[in-house]
């Protein structure tokens, strides 16, 4: 290394990783910017130069489309995360009671439970993909926002205990332990001490579930049969194209579709990434 | 409710990977009504886990544990869970609800939240000179208010018991005397049955009324803490309620022989002993004094000051790889020569083991 | 006395059970799923025999058969051993080249750039992508500019497959890039400084000191690229507009195309089949990984 000055060094450090910070925000620009292009501006530019003419012409035209399906969205997973992360944060407190606790059959169950909540999370869902359509066929739950508040619930629930328990893992053992000798039973001391104790962890696990399930496809693709009944990213698949379909409209869809969560990671990134490194290494990572 | 602590035969079993580790070993005890006892270790004999089995925290392995005639803990069994034991803990980290003010901290373990807890938590919180911080949150409280709310939190249910862990550890050395003194004050004012835990002799003689030694899983010794710092049974026990310098000795016809010292002991077998004497028994003098013998003569090796007094290190000329510790009440110039004095009655023989 | 201990027994028990229930019932409705999924994988139940019948491997036999499931399987194998070799590599170099960034600011703009594709659906990313590999508009458009050789992307079965994977590389090189970091920053200071005090190259820092302390990155990146690419679904659907595109079916997609083709036993074999190898690598992963770390020890 020693024919390269330390300024040319630096230089090339920068370099490549612009080149690489390029690379990774070209969809970005280009669903940013794509979705503004007038008629005019798709028949004359590729999709790499900004619109010549910026006009709302294509968000108006998939609106109409789009507009049952976010709210759609809205109604099942903002409160559905919420729930899901809730009730998740329950039974992690359950899993750090019977962890903290020196039994050993309990400690077996514990490790047991953790290995099958863990399963459910990165589980594959496509996997039970045929009993649930016909459990919620006879239900009647199919193409109803119930429908896939139940699924989401059923498979998002794993992901936010797995993420709380080890959340709670950093819960001072002596508090716990004086909550229990000043005579506060479980469920009182997991509100009014775990909760606002984990509050950092709760955020984050709300934050993931909620990209999560906003982003889920398989989800809606399979409980939603009704195209203007769907969800979110059912409904900006019908506008991949073929021919005819004018493409400023499919990045307006994409725009559409990913405003909730890109407004989410933009200012309440670092929760997300902080999901991101606990759902890998139990919160012990240094970013 | 104040009541007696009894614990019979108390053992407790961890286990440590493939090992088990026997942490107690069948203690009995009885703490009573009213009193308070200290309990002095070193770290990992089991005070700790002494304590939480008194809590109710962790399950003996075997043995009983009563609150007046009441079993509460038997083998692999808690009868009477944490939460209904109603004791008062103040633990080593203060253990206070980070996200609740000092107030709600204490009022946190009270059943009924009526005015008169009020006016009862507010009695306590200006008996222990935290009245004016009860409506601030525990990270904006000093080391020693801290500790002060941990105390009232666990005065303000009644307690039938109050357990202390090392509750002066986490403290700044200027403030834990007074520290010590609120303790043992509130303790006597409240009536309640207290026990101390802690590695250190000087909280253990401050508050307690009676001390046990525990060493191995056991307790080696109990008894007032005089008993303990004048009669220790062992050199062990001896080393750890204060510092004492350990020194060979021979026991003949009941005479103790010690460096060049010989001492009347009638009450001691023929042989090989350990001799134990503590500084301040010690005195170095280029003269004779009235009441004290002689060890021989020794040279000053270091001189230093310890806040009130001054300490020596002197050692024998015949032997320098002996050292001992001497109290003194003024220093002495390194490598001088002196005569090392002694208080016959504070000299304690010990068995060679 | 024996009642007031009974009633204070019950009151832990109910509150005990109303942490955990919600969560349990669940769970168990979950399992009971599984199980389920699992009985009909040994029916012959499909469009024909619309009443299951206990038929032992035939449906495994029958949906493991097909040049489908061969190709699928490849497929989802190239894609989860393509990325995780990939995608490490990737981490590395990236999260090397983020170590040495200064301002601390800068590295978390620079690092939520690479993982931000995460937070978009990835059925979103697909209708950016098909775009992208449009033949006139798209990244041939630039490449002609350049005067390169324009590539046919997804409309020629040879470089259909690839061009997925570049997208699969894009969307989830970030996880490996925050997991290698992590580790790196994990690494003790003292380390680098007193190698940089010996003189020693950024490079050779790199490899000799950085890289072999952070073998948890690894572990977790192979793991989560493993876990999240197995189950790649959105991305070939949308890429090639429905399940029955040869060239770019994974497992999952396959299986999705037997269940809307009513072979419903057979999918719940491929389904089976599927789980089996998601618990082969997440029980470990769980239990030895996520489990000690938690406990930090």
């Amino acid at each position: 290394m020693s024919e390269f000055g330390p300024t040319v060094k630096a230089f090339l450090h920068q370099l490549i990783l612009a080149i690489f910070v390029v690379i990774w925000l070209i969809p970005i620009y280009a669903m940013v910017i794509n979705g503004l292009k007038s008629e005019f501006d798709v028949t004359s530019t590729p999709v790499f130069i900004p619109p010549l003419h910026p006009s709302l012409t294509a968000f108006a035209a998939v609106w109409s489309q789009l507009d049952v399906p976010l709210l759609n969205s809205v109604i099942v997973v903002i409160p559905v995360s919420l729930v899901a992360t809730f009730i998740g944060a329950m039974a992690a407190y359950y899993f750090y009671l019977l962890s903290v606790s020196k039994r050993r059959s309990l400690n077996f169950m514990s490790n047991t439970i953790f290995s099958l909540i863990a399963l459910a999370t990165f589980m594959p869902y496509q996997a039970v993909i045929i009993p649930l359509t016909r459990i919620e066929a006879n239900w009647g739950l199919l193409n109803t926002y119930g429908g896939a508040i139940f699924a989401f619930i059923l498979f998002y629930i794993p992901t936010a205990a797995l993420l709380m328990s080890m959340f709670m893992a950093v819960l001072p053992r002596d508090i716990i332990d004086a909550a229990r000798i000043d005579g506060s039973g479980d469920l009182r001391t997991f509100f009014r001490i775990v909760v606002p104790l984990t509050i950092p962890g709760i955020i984050s696990t709300l934050i993931f579930n909620v990209i999560e399930m906003w982003n889920n496809f398989f989800i809606p693709l399979v409980l939603f049969n009704v195209a203007k009944q769907t969800l979110i990213p059912v409904a900006v698949e019908s506008f991949t194209g073929g021919y005819g379909t004018l493409y400023n409209e499919s990045f307006a869809a994409a725009f559409l579709a990913s405003i909730i969560p890109l407004l989410i990671f933009i200012f309440l990134g670092r929760y997300f990434i902080r999901g991101l490194v606990t759902l890998g290494t139990g919160g012990k990572g240094a970013v | 409710m104040v009541v007696t602590v009894k614990l019979s035969k108390v053992t407790k079993t961890f286990k440590k990977g493939k090992r088990n580790v026997e942490v107690l070993r069948g203690v009995d005890l009885v703490v009573e009504r009213g009193a308070c006892m200290g309990v002095l270790g070193p770290s990992g004999t089991g005070k700790t886990t002494l304590m939480r089995i008194i809590a109710g925290l962790e399950v003996p392995s075997s043995g009983e544990v009563y609150f007046d005639d009441k079993l509460v803990s038997t083998s692999n069994r808690i009868i009477v869970p944490p939460e209904n034991r109603n004791i008062g803990m103040v633990f080593q980290s203060w253990a206070l609800y980070p996200n609740m003010k000092a107030y709600d901290n204490i009022a946190f373990a009270v059943k009924n939240k009526g005015e008169e807890t009020r006016k009862k938590i507010e009695e306590i919180a200006e008996l222990l000179d935290i009245l004016h911080v009860l409506d601030r949150y525990p990270r904006e409280l000093s080391g020693g208010q801290q500790q002060r709310v941990a105390l009232a939190r666990a005065l303000a249910k009644d307690p039938s018991i109050l357990v202390l862990d090392e509750p002066f550890s986490n403290l700044d050395a200027r403030i834990r005397d007074s520290a010590r003194a609120l303790v043992k004050k509130v303790q006597k004012e409240f009536g309640v049955t207290a026990l101390v835990v802690s590695h250190d002799p000087a909280d253990i003689f401050s508050v307690a009324d009676v001390a046990g030694v525990l060493l191995d899983g056991n307790f080696a010794q109990v008894g007032s803490p005089l008993e303990l710092y004048d009669s220790p049974v062992s050199a062990s026990v001896a080393r750890l309620v204060g510092e004492i310098n350990e020194l060979d000795g021979v026991v003949e016809g009941g005479k103790l022989r010690v460096l060049r010292g010989v001492v009347e002991r009638r009450d001691c077998q023929d042989g090989n002993v350990k001799v134990g004497i503590r500084p301040e028994d010690l005195r170095v003098s280029e003269t004779e004094v009235q009441g004290m013998i002689s060890l021989g003569k020794v040279r000053v090796k270091v001189s230093s000051y310890t806040g009130s007094s001054f300490r020596l290190v002197v050692s024998p000329l015949e032997e320098e790889k002996v050292e001992l510790y001497v109290n003194s009440d003024r220093p002495m110039p390194i490598n001088s020569e002196a005569v090392l004095l002694a208080k016959p009655e504070k000299i304690k023989v010990f068995k060679n083991n | 006395m024996a009642t007031l201990e009974g009633r204070s027994r019950l009151r832990s028990i109910l509150n005990k059970a109303a942490l955990v229930l919600p969560t349990a019932a669940l769970s168990i409705i979950l399992l009971y799923l599984v199980l389920w999924n699992l009985y009909y994988s040994f029916t012959n139940w499909s469009l024909f025999h619309s009443i299951p019948e206990f038929v032992g491997l035939l449906s495994y036999a029958q949906a493991m058969s097909t040049v489908f499931f061969r190709s699928s399987f490849v497929h989802s194998l190239e894609l989860s051993g393509g990325l995780i070799l990939v995608g490490n590599l990737m981490g590395m170099l990236l999260a090397g080249l983020l170590y040495f960034v200064r301002s601390s600011k800068l590295r978390t703009v620079y690092l939520s750039i690479f993982i931000a594709p995460l937070a978009i659906s990835m059925a979103v990313n697909g209708v950016i992508w098909l775009w992208l590999y449009n033949l006139q508009i798209g990244i041939d458009w630039l490449l002609v500019r350049l005067s390169l050789p324009a590539l046919p992307w997804l409309s020629s079965t040879s470089t259909a497959f690839p061009s997925m994977f570049i997208v699969a590389v894009w969307a989830y090189s970030g996880l490996a890039v925050l997991f290698y970091l992590a580790s790196f920053m994990g690494v003790d200071k003292s380390l680098i400084e007193a190698a940089k005090m010996d003189g020693v190259g950024t490079f050779k820092t790199f490899f000799r000191v950085l890289l072999p302390n952070s073998y948890q990155g690894v572990i977790v990146a192979t793991a989560l690229l493993f876990l999240f690419s197995f189950k790649i679904f959105s991305l070939p659907f949308v890429l090639s507009g429905g399940p029955t595109n040869v060239s770019l079916q994974t497992t999952v997609v396959y299986m999705y195309y037997l269940y809307t083709t009513e072979f419903f036993a057979q999918s719940t074999a491929i389904a089976t089949l599927v789980t089996a190898i998601a618990a082969a690598v997440v029980i470990p992963f769980a239990l030895l990984g996520l489990r000690r770390w938690v406990r930090r020890e």
